[in-house]
């Protein structure tokens, strides 16, 4: 059960509305891409400070969590929550490793398609590198200093837990700085990426939990 | 003679040990005076409020956590979600003492018994006022007594501060659930633990405050 209310999570990364959006070109559409793809293809580790932001609209304030996240090709992945509470959860050789304030448990993934999707999407969240996802209608904007791609599941399973991600990114290094994933009008999670380091050293001891 | 007066003894005996297996919580405790008839639990009812909690729920040996996240939305109302950690919403329903509605639930998540068991914990946590018929003492708490249904709750309130620490719900003849508050004034709780005696469920609750 556990691992598939995580899966749940995983499945929902990102979106973002602005006031002054507007479509992209074709041409700058295909500029755009390159450009993501190049500095994504660059990547090989990659660790990142992020503030989450859930968004409920009866609430009056956001919930906020933030942390670090650690990435190292091809598919170490670990997201650690540091305020309020400690909690962290690692992606590591089919296994989800999960440290709730020193609770340590582990699910066993194995070959799980799914799984692999998830890890995809993450990574390619993180990365920007998304846009040969088949499974997303994916559409372009530029807002000021930033672009913006929004993607819309095509499943109706993943439809069902998530309406849009919609990803921000620098116009200058074209790296995500937002990742937003709307689970209906109202509500919403909000992560922000900040103090991004690409390609330095990761201690392994960030990826066993 | 002797034969046909065994079935009336034996139904006496049976009456005595519902009678004595009755009072399975107030048993234990010395029958007081009643100095009121209402109480009203602050917990959870400021509408102002976002309650924010930490969870982790285990249940039947297997561990589960995420956030809760409840809201007065009205005044018999309340709005009550659970998250993962990751924001991702698990469960959302609206609960009052009368109505229950959910707008979202996970497929995984969506079984009756553990619906129905749920609403039978958060109507009993967010519950906000009780109505009381009797009153006990032990040496650090005054129970009082309210009668739910077919159940009783039991209210356990500190002499010292009158603080409201425990909620025992109880059939005629066992313990159900136990409701713990740990609260540093009496208007708000860090945590909360809901206890089942009859199922293997505990759910703990720890505020956070986010920044």
């Amino acid at each position: 059960m556990r691992t598939k209310l995580f899966l749940f999570f995983f499945i929902l990364i990102g979106l973002n509305v602005s006031a002054q959006e507007q479509k992209m070109t074709e041409a700058e559409i295909s500029t755009f891409k390159q450009q993501v793809n190049v500095v994504s293809k660059k990547i090989k580790t990659l660790s990142t400070d992020f503030v989450q932001y859930k968004h409920l609209d009866f609430l009056s304030k956001d919930i906020e969590t933030s942390g670090k996240m650690y990435f190292k090709e091809p598919a170490l992945l670990s997201w650690q929550y540091k305020k309020p509470y400690n909690y962290s959860i690692v992606f590591k050789n089919g296994k989800i490793l999960i440290n709730d304030e020193g609770k340590k448990s582990a699910v066993d993934i194995g070959n799980s398609k799914i799984f692999a999707r998830i890890n995809k999407l993450i990574v390619g969240s993180v990365s920007g590198n998304m846009f040969d996802d088949a499974a997303f209608t994916i559409s372009y904007f530029k807002l000021k200093g930033k672009n913006l791609a929004k993607f819309i599941p095509k499943e109706a399973t993943l439809k069902k837990y998530i309406k849009q991600i919609e990803l921000t990114f620098d116009k200058e290094d074209a790296s995500v700085v937002q990742v937003k994933l709307l689970e209906s009008s109202e509500d919403y999670t909000r992560i922000v990426l900040k103090n991004k380091v690409i390609n330095a050293k990761i201690d392994e001891s960030v990826f066993t939990n | 003679m002797q034969k046909s007066t065994n079935p009336f003894l034996l139904i006496n005996c049976f009456w005595l040990l519902v009678l004595v297996s009755c009072s399975s919580v107030s048993k234990n405790y010395t029958p007081k005076e009643l100095d009121q008839t209402k109480i009203e639990v602050p917990y959870f009812a400021n509408s102002k409020n976002d309650y924010v909690y930490k969870t982790n729920i285990s249940v039947y040996g297997h561990e589960m956590s995420g956030i809760f996240i409840a809201k007065k939305i009205n005044y018999t109302t309340h709005r009550v979600v659970f998250t993962t950690e990751f924001g991702n919403k698990l469960l959302d329903f609206e609960i009052s003492e009368n109505d229950f509605k959910i707008h979202s639930i996970v497929s995984e998540l969506d079984r009756k018994i553990l619906i129905n068991t749920l609403k039978e914990d958060f109507r009993l946590l967010l519950k906000q006022d009780f109505k009381i018929e009797q009153a006990f003492e032990n040496e650090n708490f005054i129970i009082y007594k309210s009668a739910d249904g077919n159940q009783d709750n039991y209210l356990f309130l500190t002499k010292k501060e009158s603080k409201l620490e425990k909620i025992i719900r109880a059939s005629h003849t066992k313990e159900k659930i136990t409701i713990t508050f740990t609260s540093e004034n009496d208007s708000f709780a860090q945590k909360v633990v809901i206890l089942h005696q009859n199922i293997k469920l505990k759910i703990e609750l720890n505020y956070f405050k986010s920044e």
